[in-house]
């Protein structure tokens, strides 16, 4: 079995392979290539098939290929994504515009509001048409206008459109005349990534409805053109392994779905990470885990209590603002990464980030024709990145750019040193990520001092010791791979599918008939599921299903989720789910009304499999302070405090378990740097993570 | 005791602090059944020591925060400080005791840890239905009993033991008992999670550790809001308005005066020279409103969480630098009994005043004018089982142009900040359906360099007879523009019948206890705000966006903005003409 997990950053794409014999052996290989923004799919490849060159495996030996992306979320935060038309019923234009009305500031005269400034969907591109339908039934009170609805796609045509969303109001109630208008538009517009917002998520309220199905189609366009390039280029280079989508809920999912629902591939790229980050946890015995994976272009925040994911409750769902009604684990994503630009603003101020260099032309030292300062570059101007080092030396990057950039753009104009600027870059950028760490723990109660910082991507183990510090952490882990974190993550996960419909149904008044459809359509999505996982095949010994009741009292707004045991669903099934419904109740609010009737809304099957899972060999023991034998050479390094030191560099590809370096120290590998201040002491773990404390005695 | 906390544990506590406020919110708006709390989240709830200094409030509505002090005090006059028992929840909703407004129904919890007294736990939230004169709004009643139930700081529960009595009572006396009683068992368990989580606490670091803990986060925030209005020069900036009517008698408006001293790093606000009282519910509680909403101005303009990166704490730190003055007597803190439910209105005009007086000297922090009104809408009936259904809407509005930026279409702006109800869900559940609800396509936005915001148009129907109430303003004063940008637009109410097929006749903004007919529509469209800054300094791919985007017309984008749009064939019919624009733009530049 020979599996393969790529993960596409902003900036570089992350592969590891795991290889197990037919003998039984295991090895692991890992890579790293420059992300292609163009066309990301030809790194992959390249990456792909330079690995299986590091490995000696022949590209049709792959069995499974796992893939995480932020092609998707990249084009939502830089606002990238395709031109979107919308057609909607009349009346109604702007729900996307009004979104709740509420302001996201409370205490602001300025702020910002995200769906107004930067909408997903012009106004000149949403179309209302005539159509009405009615509550609570879903009759038609106004047939639909078909005319109207060609004309608005020949509309789009003419723009140049390549998606368009249909969403009318209470088509959770009848989707019909959704249904009637996509294949209008489809027949106008073939080529058009086309999308009803019943079929994106069948749920009640509009501007959520809309807004998951805008997000959908403003992705879509772009996200399917790259998987279907992906799949064209693996095929042409003789991969034939299928190929897994990692998904924003954890689990992964096949390219054909993907390319239907990419709603469902927000925080495919960061889901990887989390997952990988919580798998390094365990192997260091630590199971509170504050998680920042920082690349080039982004930085991802997600706590890991007690071992487990923090999951998003379905009705908090948003991707830049925006609701996106899908299952997703809890991260946060900022504009702070290794590519983050420095510059001085009209005001004066002294700014880094959120835009960033990427790829290309990347940071100034890369030579690309970047003359912007970034946040890599003050880490090369203050010697913590070594050129020769860098990607193994794999990428050439030149310092005196680094420096001739930091001087132009951010030191003379400040009237500064070129140390003190590079200096002034990472204060700003490690107080932006410092700030996100504890809105995301302290804001929410969670004291940092009893979790472990797990800084990795490339850029992670670089600003750890300084993050961890800020934050108060317990201490900070350098993974294994840290630039390779995320696509090991890809190699523990399994195929998860989520399939929901609406049916409201009062569970005291039920008969037997509403019973009987409740239990048909649990079979019916749940049949959906297995489908899936058929196609994954997972032979059907494997799969496991888990049923969830949305439910509320009713006149409530916000449903709890109940879980149903599988079987025909009866007026016993009805009293069961209400009683473990009061008692959820009574967990999560302190009070539970057993006299009052209870609405099951949204009825959701959850199909998994058990899935092999990657195991990293042990490191041999070491024990050793400083080892010689992993020391390479001493260089002048520039530390947070402004001092700089003679410090050595230690190899960690030479490191075993238990060995020991102190700070100041610079550990080297292909994909990561890991820095060690004075003043704190790093340990080697079983498996080769590092775990990096204060000195007992020190501050 | 004194001894200071170390920057970390500061830190930590001021951020469980402010995660327990919001758990309370969460609790209370996710556990509720009236979409007035569960949707539009017009609700407050938070931790008080016991000098009912605010320690923390939840990130909901901001006209609930820093309300919450003045019900404790109010309810003090009730119940001694030390008449607390382990266990009970008081209800109080008394305007002349401390309270918002009587719909904002507060429940307190006292907090015992150890066995002492250390705290209050406590929230607010919008009833639907108090058994007011007219369900759900009121308006033209004469005096403060007419307005429903006064619950006068009443043990509901006492030592663990409901009061079943007063129970009964309060559900006997609102029309829509199923919604309001389940609000306020919502309201209890947010206030109970407030007691277990600061017990838990101050199980973690100690009473005394939490308690100076709390009084350095009141003295940072104090300090943060003290430095910046030091940086104002001293002096006395004052603002004009004037609101439509009363709600009773038609074509008399009422003025309102604002006048900002600024003294050092203190700062007062005298609303001497505002409208007597009125002799309808159009007044506005002193304690629980008119205080509240100049604390909210300085804390907006001056700690502007948008543009200021340092979190500063929500508590009562931000309410002490600024005092309040307003006649005994007048509009803002009138004598009992006058009625004063309909509130809203007014203050947002006092916090968009306050701006207007300061905006010469702070420029880069202000705003044109805002809409600064609310409209407030009740619609009721009766159906054919005998019960009552109520529902209170919140509309939208907009606000005026800004330093840097266009004033945002459709908001919630100033001191509101609730969410609209799902139109999918009151279908589901109302004999009301919306027919539209869009930006307003009758006017062109208040134009300036940054233009003003949008407002809305919605126009809901009545399925089956019923009854209405409109608390509204802003159909007379348009809201200004201000360093060459152009003034907005005010609102409008019409109404017309659907089925009958009549033509919209405008009906002022606040009417009470209206019969509506079936196929009764009422349409109400929000002020649009000010322009800021001179249209002819507008980026013209700004224009360009507004023409495309239907705000604006050809014509409108040449005589105000100066800018000339030239025919394309791509669709969008028409784009920029960079050279005339230019030419234009010269020739009208003003000199």
């Amino acid at each position: 079995m020979i599996r393969v997990g790529v993960d596409v950053g902003g900036t570089f794409t992350d592969l590891v392979m795991e290889a197990v014999r037919p003998d039984g052996t295991q090895q692991v290989f890992v890579h790293k290539v420059p992300s292609t923004p163009s066309d990301q799919s030809v790194g992959v490849v390249k990456g792909v098939i330079e690995l299986c060159k590091i490995a000696d495996v022949s590209p049709g030996k792959i069995d499974a290929l796992f893939h995480g992306t932020t092609v998707a979320t990249n084009m939502v935060i830089e606002r990238d994504g395709s031109d979107v038309g919308m057609i909607t019923t009349k009346g109604f234009r702007d729900i996307l515009h009004m979104a709740r009305h509420k302001r996201p500031h409370n205490f602001s005269l300025q702020f910002d509001v995200p769906w107004q400034s930067a909408p997903l969907i012009k106004r000149r591109n949403r179309i209302a048409v005539t159509e009405r339908i009615m509550p609570p039934t879903g009759i038609v009170q106004t047939p639909l206008d078909r005319d109207e609805v060609e004309r608005a796609a020949e509309l789009f045509a003419q723009r140049g459109l390549e998606a368009v969303v249909i969403g009318f109001l209470f088509s959770f109630l009848n989707s019909d005349h959704e249904m009637q208008a996509k294949e209008i538009v489809r027949r106008v517009l073939p080529d058009a990534f086309i999308c009803a917002s019943s079929e994106v998520v069948n749920t009640m309220r509009e501007y959520e409805r809309f807004s998951t199905a805008a997000m959908n189609a403003y992705i879509g366009p772009r996200t399917a053109r790259y998987l279907d390039n992906l799949q064209l280029r693996l095929r042409a280079a003789g991969v034939t392994a299928f190929v897994r989508m990692m998904q924003s809920n954890g689990g992964v999912s096949t390219v054909e779905q993907a390319s239907k629902s990419p709603v469902g591939l927000l925080l495919s790229g960061p889901a990887g990470g989390v997952i990988g980050g919580r798998w390094t946890g365990e192997a260091c015995h630590q199971n509170q885990i504050i998680t920042i994976d920082i690349g080039g272009t982004s930085a991802d925040i997600s706590v890991i209590r007690d071992g487990q994911l923090t999951i998003k409750n379905p009705r908090d769902t948003e991707v830049a603002h925006m609701p996106v009604l899908v299952p997703m684990i809890d991260i946060d994503a900022i504009g702070a990464g290794g590519g983050s630009i420095a510059y001085v603003d009209s005001g004066g101020a002294f700014r880094v980030g959120p835009r960033s260099a990427g790829a290309e032309p990347g940071p100034a030292c890369y030579g690309k024709g970047g003359t912007e300062p970034t946040v890599t570059d003050a880490q090369v101007v203050l010697g913590r990145l070594d050129p020769e080092q860098f990607l193994g030396g794999g990428l050439k990057i030149d310092p005196a750019l680094s420096e001739a950039a930091i001087r132009a753009k951010v030191a003379e104009p400040l009237g500064l040193s070129v140390k003190d600027a590079a200096l002034g870059i990472l204060r700003i950028i490690n107080n932006h990520m410092a700030l996100a760490i504890a809105s995301n723990s302290v804001a929410r109660g969670i004291d940092p001092r009893g979790f472990s910082l797990m800084a990795f991507g490339g850029a992670g183990p670089l600003h750890g010791v300084a993050l961890g510090e800020a934050i108060w952490a317990k201490n900070v882990i350098s993974p294994l791979q840290p630039g390779i974190t995320a696509a090991m993550g890809l190699l523990v996960t399994e195929p998860r599918y989520e399939y929901t419909r609406s049916a409201l149904t009062i569970l005291q008044a039920g008969d037997t008939a509403a019973f009987d459809n409740l239990g048909e359509i649990f079979d019916a999505l749940q049949a959906e599921a297995a489908a899936q996982l058929d196609s994954d095949g997972v032979p059907a010994t494997a799969h496991r299903f888990t049923r969830i009741a949305e439910c509320r009292y009713v006149g409530q707004g916000f449903e709890l989720r109940v879980e149903v045991p599988e079987g025909p669903f009866t007026s016993k099934t009805a009293t069961a789910v209400a009683k473990a419904f009061f008692a959820v109740h009574r967990t999560e609010y302190g009070h539970a009304f057993e006299d009052q009737a209870v609405e099951l809304v949204t009825l959701r099957v959850i199909g998994t499999a058990r899935a092999d899972t990657l195991r990293l060999p042990p490191l041999p023991k070491g024990g050793r302070r400083n080892p010689a034998e992993a020391a390479l050479y001493a260089r002048p390094t520039t530390f947070d405090d402004g001092e700089t030191l003679d410090t050595p560099r230690f190899d960690r590809g030479k490191l075993k378990a238990d060995d020991s370096i102190t700070g100041p120290a610079i550990i080297v590998q292909q994909n990561s740097t890991t820095v060690i201040p004075r003043g704190y002491t790093s340990i080697v773990m079983a498996l080769g993570d590092i775990v990096i404390s204060r000195n007992a005695g020190g501050n | 005791m004194t001894r200071t906390i170390d920057p970390i544990t500061l830190q930590v506590i001021g951020g469980a602090l402010h995660a327990i406020a919001e758990q309370m919110g969460n609790v209370l708006y996710r556990m509720s059944y009236s979409s007035i709390i569960r949707e539009s989240q017009d609700l407050g709830a938070g931790l008080f020591d016991l000098d009912y200094n605010t320690l923390c409030e939840s990130d909901s509505t901001p006209m609930h925060i820093g309300s919450i002090p003045g019900y404790l005090r109010g309810i003090e006059k009730s119940i001694p400080i030390t008449d607390w028992v382990e266990g009970d929840v008081v209800i109080h909703n008394h305007p002349y005791f401390g309270a918002s407004h009587s719909p904002d129904i507060g429940i307190v919890m006292p907090i015992f840890y150890g066995g002492e007294l250390v705290g209050f736990s406590a929230n607010t939230a919008h009833h639907l239905d108090i058994g007011a004169a007219t369900p759900g709004l009121i308006i033209d009643v004469p005096d403060v009993f007419a307005e429903g139930m006064l619950l006068n700081g009443l043990k509901l529960v006492e030592a663990g033991k409901r009061n079943d009595t007063l129970w009964r009572y309060i559900s006997g006396n609102t029309r829509v008992p199923g919604l309001v009683m389940r609000d306020l068992e919502a309201q209890i368990a947010s206030a109970e999670l407030g007691v277990k989580r600061f017990c838990e606490l101050m199980d973690t670091y100690g009473r005394a550790t939490v308690e100076q803990a709390s009084r350095q986060l009141m003295d940072y925030s104090e300090q943060m809001l003290r430095r910046e209005i030091a940086k104002i020069p001293d002096g006395e900036y004052s603002a004009e308005g004037f609101m439509d009517d009363d709600g009773r008698t038609r074509g008399v408006h009422l003025p309102i005066k604002v006048t900002v001293r600024v003294t050092g790093d203190d700062v007062e606000v005298d609303l001497t020279g505002s409208s007597p009282q009125v002799p309808t519910a159009f007044n506005v509680p002193f304690e629980g409103s008119t205080k509240v909403a100049c604390y909210f101005a300085f804390r907006a303009l001056l700690l502007d969480t948008y543009t200021n990166t340092e979190y500063i704490p929500q508590n009562e730190g931000s309410f002490r630098p600024v005092k309040v003055t307003a006649p005994l007597g007048c509009i803002f803190n009138p004598i009992a009994p006058a009625a004063c439910e309909a509130r809203f209105n007014q203050i947002q005009r006092v916090v968009d005043l306050i701006i207007k007086a300061l905006a010469p000297v702070l420029p880069d922090k202000c705003t044109a004018g805002n809409a600064a009104c609310l409209s407030f809408a009740s619609y009721s009936g009766v159906r054919d089982s005998g019960d009552y259904w109520v529902l209170i809407e919140v509309n939208e509005a907009s606000m005026g142009g800004r330093p840097k930026s266009d004033g945002p279409d459709t908001i919630e702006e100033l001191m509101r900040n609730t969410r609209n109800n799902p139109l999918e869900d009151l279908g589901m559940h109302l004999p009301v359906i919306c027919d539209r609800y869009e930006i307003r396509d009758d006017v062109f936005p208040g134009a300036g360099e940054y233009r003003g915001g949008m407002g809305v148009v919605k126009s809901q129907r009545f399925l089956v007879p019923g009854f209405m109430t409109h608390e509204s303003d802003r159909n007379e004063d348009t809201p200004w523009g201000i360093f060459g940008g152009h003034e907005g637009e005010t609102a409008a109410v019409r109404m017309h019948n659907h089925e009958k097929g009549t033509a919209p006749v405008d009906v002022p903004a606040k009417f009470s206890g209206l019969r509506a007919e079936a196929g009764d529509v009422i349409t109400y469209l929000s002020p649009g705000g000010g322009g800021y800054g001179h249209p002819l300094n507008r980026d013209p791919n700004k224009v360009l966006d507004d023409l495309l985007d239907g705000y604006i017309t050809t014509d409108h984008a040449r005589d105000v903005y100066g800018v000339v749009m030239k025919a394309t064939n791509d669709g969008y019919v028409w784009g920029l003409d960079t050279e005339a624009t230019a030419t234009l733009r010269a020739s009208l530049q003003p000199a």
